[in-house]
């Protein structure tokens, strides 16, 4: 699947075969894993995803990206499986003739992809305790968007 | 009808990775929502906030229920 993958994302080699002639911006953002969330020490985390409807989904928001912003290109891998603490979980690269499309852009991608693609995040704690992810952060923030929060943990 | 349904992430606690629902005929998918919420009431605060896609693409709640493939319980994204 060509945006989801359950191996290290390689984003320097994706960045690297990203240059375009008629592109004088690229940016390239790297969603990592942090060691700490609300106040709680993280181990790592695992993705999930319905492999088949999100990498599909993630084809159909880049290419709605490249004509809304008028990129020359755009790219989005999302990993699956277990992703260590420092490690990239999702990258976004796009590319345009100036800056501020491509930064535009690239905020568009990741806040889609983090809202609508089935992706689940499961996290894992310190203290030995695991927990689905909650929903992003960027509800809160100047996008429209309405989804519940939610948080349940695990059985055992 | 007996229709599979095919679950993800926090889900598999109440359901398992698949579990399977008699439909009755002109039910639609929230009727089977609610239906999978009487069957576990501690799966009903993250039902309401669940899509469900059928072909790899997510349907209105509202529909009628109508072919016999596979529905998918699609929760909250988190991904990121």
């Amino acid at each position: 699947m060509k945006h989801i993958q359950n191996t290290a994302i390689n984003y320097s080699d994706l960045f690297d075969d990203f240059r375009h002639p008629q592109s004088g911006a690229v940016v390239l953002f790297s969603g990592e894993v942090r060691d700490n969330n609300r106040g709680r020490a993280v181990t790592h985390l695992e993705y999930e995803a319905y492999e088949p409807m999100a990498n599909k989904m993630i084809g159909e928001i880049l290419e709605e990206a490249k004509s809304r912003f008028n990129l020359n290109q755009a790219a989005c891998v999302h990993r699956v499986g277990r992703v260590e603490i420092s490690g990239c979980a999702v990258v976004v690269i796009t590319g345009s003739g100036h800056r501020k499309e491509a930064y535009e852009a690239n905020r568009y991608i990741i806040d889609r992809v983090k809202n609508e693609v089935p992706i689940w995040k499961h996290e894992f704690f310190a203290d030995g305790t695991s927990e689905w992810g909650q929903n992003c952060d960027c509800v809160t923030d100047d996008n429209h968007h309405h989804h519940h929060h939610h948080n349940y943990e695990r059985a055992e | 009808m007996n229709r599979k349904i095919v679950c993800f992430a926090g889900l598999k606690k109440f359901f398992g990775d698949e579990t399977s629902v008699e439909v009755a005929s002109g039910e639609s998918y929230a009727g089977l929502l609610e239906q999978l919420g009487e069957l576990n009431p501690e799966a009903k605060e993250v039902l309401a906030s669940c899509r469900i896609a059928v072909n790899e693409e997510f349907v209105p709640l509202n529909d009628t229920i109508k072919d016999q493939t596979t529905l998918f319980l699609i929760p909250p994204s988190s991904g990121g």
